[in-house]
């Protein structure tokens, strides 16, 4: 598997808790559009290797996609064919804000090939909504996401998040159960993770801002994949929940380790050159515009990784997942057995009933997810 | 040849912090041409990073300047700038001594602070010109006619002739150069009698070795010439003498009345000490200049690297620094819970926190620290008397006989309206009052004796704090009192941990334990299992807390493709977690130490 993923680092306004690289209100959004087309061709023109690929998903992210003007994204997907060998049954996703999509431009995505959509709610709360900044209510979700429906799409994610600020459980709780209700076919459910340099971050240092403490926000969690399980959401990684067979195939890409071609602002990719290969775009947005004026591809911290790090990455990523990583494809891409290389890690980890593992996979317990971060650090070698 | 005496001024700056002393030095030495403009650097004078970030002058450093006043005759300047802070009292009274006179800066919008007064006294005491300066006087806040009398009240000196300066613009420095040549007296002594060199500080230089910073009071000193310290007896050959520009630069010889460096191939500044003199071998003076002092130091605590890999590095590093501070003082120890580190003398807590900071900055160390402590003295019921720098090291309470503590003899000036609150303080840090008297109808000057443990925590901090920063504070050691003291341990899931105990006065040990217990429930992350937190006097539990277990510990976050910066973000971890220190089934973090020092 392989996946593309585009990068639009804009917002109408940046949400109070948002350490991304993206920007509020730029006028540089046509400068930036002409730039990544570039970077399209550019990209085919100068690796021929990363053509070999044929690419099952694109993933077209934020900041917020959805506030390029009509036709932005159409223009990027037309390139994006024409330059990239996209697969037939490709998924093709896209992000969205409810406040800046309407039907109109939601029918363009969905004639220009987008066949997935995601849309951030974060809570159904709108009090919740306007203390972490976000710019829509409760209700241009819902008609967002009805729009949605009439313009054809019939795979559609919501992220929500937890620990938000003066959230309860019942509210958490309740924000589940709306979406639930929609019939929407997948749901991302992140803990709020206080970043340094965010807004939020110095509201709640100078205590004009309160989160919900620990143990309140395990509740919501523990609670939460309950409530979403009822529903007939399973969870298929820490914070993915999905209908049956449809989880998200571009995610799922790189938990598996896959690889994955990065184009625009401070996009990452990860190939096989001739080794493992990791590099990442500019976070700068002038400097990202002007090397490709010049005819360059923004590429930086091209870094090769070692077979010993790039099973580790292997690992972690693959943990993320409730069914854990396949056991054979390990020895099939790294030529030597799971077994052998973490011999000692998985002793100790199956002793502390943290990991089990059988013919096909290895897989972490429920309390080995709980405390994942302990576990993954017995691999770093 | 020799700059003739009378064209010579030896002057140093008193001013309260942000005053602008380095401003003014920084213009002085612009005016002067001692550096060019595109050497400026801001604070010229302060050479350590901490110095220029802290605004404090930790070493003293000296540099040379040429004036050519009105009258016609081109004036030697000396300036030597000087510590300010009351754990380097004695190396400041050093520096003072090397000087005729002090300009005294005072901000025009501030006026004069408490902590200015202890240096003025003290150049006072050692019988120098003071010579008034009024700074920032562009701002427009300044009040200088406020501020001239407010100098004239508070410390009897003339000022209405004191220059109103800006030394940020400029504005009137020339009027302060133009005064120290009229109001500074110049220096005698005489040039031919035996060599009189008072060495008010020394650096380690790695080529030159130990220098000495002189000022030369009677006699010459050249190249090739034996000296002798007068205080310790050793001899050295002089390899170089040379004076400040402010850089080092070689000279034939200084002369009595000037101020430079010496260079004897001196292997530690342990040999070249603060007040010392240096003579002439072959012609030695009779008597030393007065006001030697050994500097002993009076705090301790254990100093260890987070990592105990790193043990060798932090020796390096500790070898290294002892070179250029003879008052630091260093032996290895070992902990149970920190490993293999030193047990550390300092000056006091100052002195202690720069140490630290330098030995993390300048070589890159992570440290854990111990509470500091005093030398306890213990006599044990077989009649040993024992000194006790470390609390691991007391002997178990059976066999004590008596237990005596360091006293101090404190002197605090402050204005009227806190005298309710700092003796509020006194006392509750056990003090015994002595004496008050008024110094005018605004200040006091209240002596207290108090034990020497109560006033290396928080004393400074909450002296000033109380007095909103007027309050200045001195002190100096007395002798030893027989006190009712305890050591206070703390267990962590039933293990002891030695590098958390204190020795505290039996009186306060119930408040300490409750409160250090709740700061490590704090500190301690929550592991795979609850924690009891005992605090504990004898075999007695005096306090308890707990530390419930972990729950989860996963990174909930997308960060996208970004797999490097997650990947980072667990070899953090990890390295946090090689860094926790392992207290029996415990992982305990290095701040975890400090919390025994952070208590009000």
């Amino acid at each position: 598997m392989s996946g593309i993923y585009i990068h639009i680092p804009f917002c109408i306004r940046k949400c109070k808790y948002c350490d991304f690289v993206s920007y509020a209100d730029n006028p540089l959004v046509a400068d930036y559009l002409y730039s990544l087309l570039k970077e399209i061709r550019l990209s085919k023109e100068n690796i021929d290797k990363i053509d070999k690929n044929e690419y099952d998903t694109v993933f077209i992210g934020g900041g917020t996609p959805s506030v390029m003007p009509l036709k932005g994204i159409e223009s990027i997907m037309n390139e994006l064919s024409k330059f990239f060998n996209i697969s037939n049954n490709a998924e093709i996703s896209i992000e969205c804000n409810p406040g800046t999509v309407d039907l109109s431009k939601l029918q363009e995505y969905k004639l220009s090939g987008i066949n997935r959509l995601s849309l951030g709610l974060q809570s159904a709360d709108d009090e919740i909504l306007k203390r972490i900044g976000r710019i829509h209510t409760y209700a241009q979700y819902v008609e967002s996401l009805d729009n949605a429906r009439k313009a054809g799409f019939d795979n559609i994610n919501t992220d929500i998040m937890h620990g938000l600020p003066r959230q309860t459980k019942t509210i958490y709780l309740d924000t589940i159960d709306k979406v639930c209700k929609l019939g929407v076919e997948h749901i991302s459910s992140y803990s709020l993770i206080l970043e340094e340099n965010t807004l939020l971050y110095n509201e709640v240092m100078a205590g004009k801002e309160m989160l919900p403490d620990e143990d309140e926000t395990y509740d919501m969690q523990d609670d939460g994949i309950k409530k979403l399980a009822e529903y007939g959401y399973i969870r298929y990684e820490v914070s993915n929940y999905s209908k049956h067979g449809r989880e998200c195939r571009h995610n799922i890409n790189y938990w598996e380790n896959g690889e994955y071609l990065g184009l625009g602002l401070n996009s990452h990719s990860a190939m096989k050159l001739d080794e493992w290969t990791r590099w990442n775009n500019t976070s700068n947005l002038k400097n990202y515009i002007e090397c490709l004026n010049k005819g360059k591809l923004p590429r930086e911290n091209i870094e090769k990784i070692s077979k010993n790090d790039e099973m580790f990455e292997t690992v972690m990523v693959g943990f993320r997942m409730v069914n854990g990583i396949d056991i054979s494809a390990f020895k099939k891409r790294y030529g030597i057995s799971f077994e052998e290389v973490y011999e000692s890690e998985i002793k100790e980890l199956i002793g502390k009933h943290w990991l089990e593992i059988n013919d096909e996979r290895a897989k972490l317990t429920q309390k080995g997810m709980d405390m994942m971060n302990s576990a993954l650090m017995c691999f770093i070698k | 040849m020799a700059h003739s005496q009378d064209l010579i001024r030896n002057f140093c700056i008193i001013a309260h912090i942000d005053h602008g002393k380095s401003t003014l030095a920084d213009r002085m030495m612009e005016l002067t041409d001692t550096v060019q403009l595109r050497d400026m650097e801001d604070q010229l004078l302060d050479t350590m990073d901490i110095e220029r970030e802290r605004g404090i002058t930790i070493k003293a450093t000296a540099v040379r300047m040429f004036y050519k006043h009105k009258d016609g005759n081109t004036y030697m300047f000396n300036l030597i700038d000087t510590p300010g802070h009351v754990d380097f009292t004695y190396e400041v009274s050093r520096a003072l001594a090397a000087c005729e006179g002090a300009v005294l800066v005072v901000d025009a919008t501030q006026g004069i602070e408490a902590q200015t007064l202890a240096n003025v006294y003290l150049a006072l005491e050692n019988g120098l010109e003071i010579m008034p300066v009024i700074n920032k006087v562009d701002l427009p806040s300044a009040r200088p006619d406020h501020v001239i009398k407010e100098i004239e009240d508070e410390i009897g000196l003339p000022a209405e002739n004191a220059p109103q300066i800006s030394a940020k613009t400029g504005l009137n420095v020339e009027q302060v150069l133009e005064q120290i040549v009229e109001l500074i007296p110049a220096p005698k002594g005489d040039d031919d009698a035996p060599l009189k060199a008072l060495i008010f500080d020394s650096i380690y230089d790695n080529y030159k070795g130990a220098l000495s910073y002189v000022r030369i009071m009677e006699g010459t000193v050249k190249e090739g010439m034996r000296i002798r310290s007068m205080a310790t007896g050793n001899e050295f050959d002089v390899t170089e003498v040379g004076v400040f520009t402010p850089s080092l630069k070689p000279t034939d010889a200084l002369h009595a009345g000037e101020v430079g460096y010496i260079a004897a191939s001196i292997k530690s500044v342990a040999e070249t000490k603060v007040g010392d003199t240096i003579t002439d071998a072959n012609n030695p003076a009779k008597e030393p200049l007065e006001g030697y002092k050994q500097a002993n130091p009076m705090v301790f605590c254990g100093i260890y690297p987070a990592d105990g890999a790193h043990y060798d590095d932090l020796r390096d590093a500790l070898d290294k620094l002892v070179l250029n501070d003879a008052s630091l003082s260093y032996e290895p120890e070992t902990s149970i819970a920190l490993g293999f580190g030193f047990r550390c003398g300092f000056l006091g807590l100052l002195h202690m926190e720069i140490i630290q900071e330098r030995l993390e900055r300048e070589f890159d160390l992570d440290l854990v620290t111990t509470a500091p402590s005093v030398i306890y003295r213990v006599m044990t019921t077989s009649g040993e008397e024992l000194m006790i720098d470390n609390p691991s090291n007391l002997p178990p309470v059976t066999e004590i006989d008596y237990m005596e503590e360091p006293m101090v003899t404190a002197n605090i000036i402050t204005p009227t309206d806190y005298i309710g609150t700092i003796m509020e303080l006194c006392q509750d840090k056990r003090g015994i009052f002595k004496d008050m008297n008024y110094l005018d109808e605004n200040r006091a000057k209240l002596i207290y004796e108090l034990p020497l443990n109560e006033i290396i925590y928080d004393f400074f901090d909450s002296l000033k704090s109380r007095s909103r920063g007027y309050a200045s504070f001195d002190y100096e050691l007395k002798e030893y009192l027989k006190s009712d003291l305890v050591k206070l341990d703390f267990l962590l899931n039933g293990d002891m941990c030695d590098a958390l105990s204190t020795i505290v006065h039996k009186d306060k040990a119930y408040s300490k334990g409750r409160a250090v217990a709740e700061k490590l429930r704090e500190v301690i992350p929550r592991q795979q299992f609850e924690i009891p937190i005992q605090a504990a006097i004898g075999g007695k539990i005096i306090a308890r807390e707990t530390v419930k277990a972990v729950r989860k510990d996963v990174l909930a976050k997308c960060y996208g493709g970004d797999i490097t910066r997650k990947k980072k973000l667990l070899e953090k971890q990890k390295e946090g977690k090689k860094r926790m220190r392992q207290i029996g089934t415990v992982e305990l973090p290095s701040e975890a130490f400090m919390s025994v020092l952070r208590i009000n």
